[in-house]
């Protein structure tokens, strides 16, 4: 055997091993590499999971009205002194002679609007309604789900008795996860009583005509002015037309400088 | 790292549909929409995490696999896998909470979860085929 054969031959088990290795181990993919994937993925999906409970945990409307719930009488504390010696009459909040109207479209199921009603309302009433230069004309849809209806039945009929903002702020401070159901008869019950409004009577109103009106009127005007989400504000001058008010925020800081723009 | 081109091209989508996402929920503006969910999902409270919109977290881990897109070695293709991975998952339960709780699907979303899927299938293979060393 010359040395070019043995070479040759030598070349030829060489690839042959080649061969059977790819067989076996593909290309680039040895054993440790799949290792190295499955241990990604799963400290991946283990991450996930703990940022999922930890963060869930931490933050978010559900878990602040837990919080609020557990001490009876914190969030109707607030929810009374933000509305205290301010006038109200059915869905209006302020002075009737107030020259602007400042129109809130909410569905008490959203997280945004709690934001809002929690944060920055109080604000809105002690800057601009108090001072009688606008008042507030809340109008209830249904953009999160079923349960919203029965909040916002609630709301409407504690209307009836002048207390539908004061309301309002009750169920926020309630507001557990949308959907979950968290709206109960027991929720509108506690949430009239901390606010000052007859239980029963709002229970009774809550399927009357007039709250049927009230929904439909709200329903109609969202329609009317392509309004499908919440919170959604809207701005009326004297003898102007019905504006949809563009805030850069919702907190308070964020919002009154967009009501300002507004309101020159 | 053959596979840079498409994994750089579908991280570009991934980040055009997060900082839109973005951009709407600091505006307070309502997403173009043809499902009609967008804007509850948008609202919802799934759509922040520890105070931040999940669409800031995505776009975040967009621009990380954009970059270890060209980075070199197997740590870097392992790093992508593991965001991608990180990013699947989280977008499975975003999915999760569109078909229940909130009950409304928001197109981008979906959008956003074919993107991270094909994000982590190229990964997955630029890890399995990476050259060592």
């Amino acid at each position: 055997m010359t040395a070019r054969e043995v070479i040759r031959s030598l070349d030829a088990g060489l690839e042959e091993r080649h061969v059977r290795s790819l067989l076996v181990h593909p290309v680039g993919m040895p054993r440790n590499r799949l290792l190295v994937l499955g241990s990604a993925i799963a400290a991946a999906v283990a991450a996930v999971v703990v940022i999922i409970v930890v963060a869930g945990s931490g933050s978010g409307p559900s878990t602040t009205t837990t919080t609020t719930t557990s001490q009876p009488g914190g969030g109707g504390t607030e929810a009374r002194s933000t509305f205290a010696g301010v006038p109200q009459h059915d869905d209006t909040l302020g002075k009737a002679s107030a020259p602007v109207t400042l129109t809130v479209f909410e569905d008490p199921q959203c997280p945004f609007c709690r934001q809002w009603n929690i944060d920055t309302l109080p604000t809105v009433v002690e800057n601009y309604v108090r001072t009688g230069r606008i008042k507030i004309v809340y109008r209830g849809i249904v953009v999160i789900g079923p349960n919203s209806v029965a909040g916002l039945r609630a709301v409407y009929a504690a209307g009836q008795q002048n207390k539908l903002w004061n309301m309002v702020e009750a169920l926020y401070e309630r507001q557990g996860d949308e959907n979950s159901g968290w709206i109960t008869l027991g929720a509108i019950r506690s949430a009239a009583r901390e606010v000052g409004a007859a239980p029963a009577k709002v229970i009774t109103s809550a399927d009357s005509k007039a709250v049927d009106a009230k929904l439909t009127q709200a329903a109609n005007l969202a329609r009317t002015y392509g309004v499908n989400g919440t919170p959604t504000f809207a701005i009326q001058k004297p003898l102007g037309a019905f504006v949809q008010l563009r805030v850069s925020s919702l907190d308070p800081g964020g919002f009154t400088s967009s009501l300002d723009q507004a309101l020159r | 790292m053959r596979l840079r081109a498409p994994i750089a091209a579908a991280c570009v989508v991934g980040i055009a549909i997060a900082a839109y996402l973005t951009y709407v929920h600091y505006a307070h503006t309502s997403p173009v929409c043809t499902t009609g969910g967008c804007e509850k999902v948008q609202r919802s409270k799934y759509a922040e995490l520890g105070g931040l919109p999940v669409a800031l977290l995505g776009l975040i881990a967009y621009v990380t696999l954009l970059g270890l897109a060209f980075a070199r070695g197997m740590n870097a293709a392992t790093a992508g896998v593991f965001v991608a991975a990180v990013g699947v998952a989280f977008s499975g339960y975003l999915l999760w909470a569109q078909l229940g709780p909130i009950d409304a699907i928001c197109q981008w979303c979906l959008g956003n979860d074919v993107t991270i899927a094909v994000v982590a299938a190229l990964y997955v293979v630029r890890l399995l085929t990476e050259e060592s060393g």
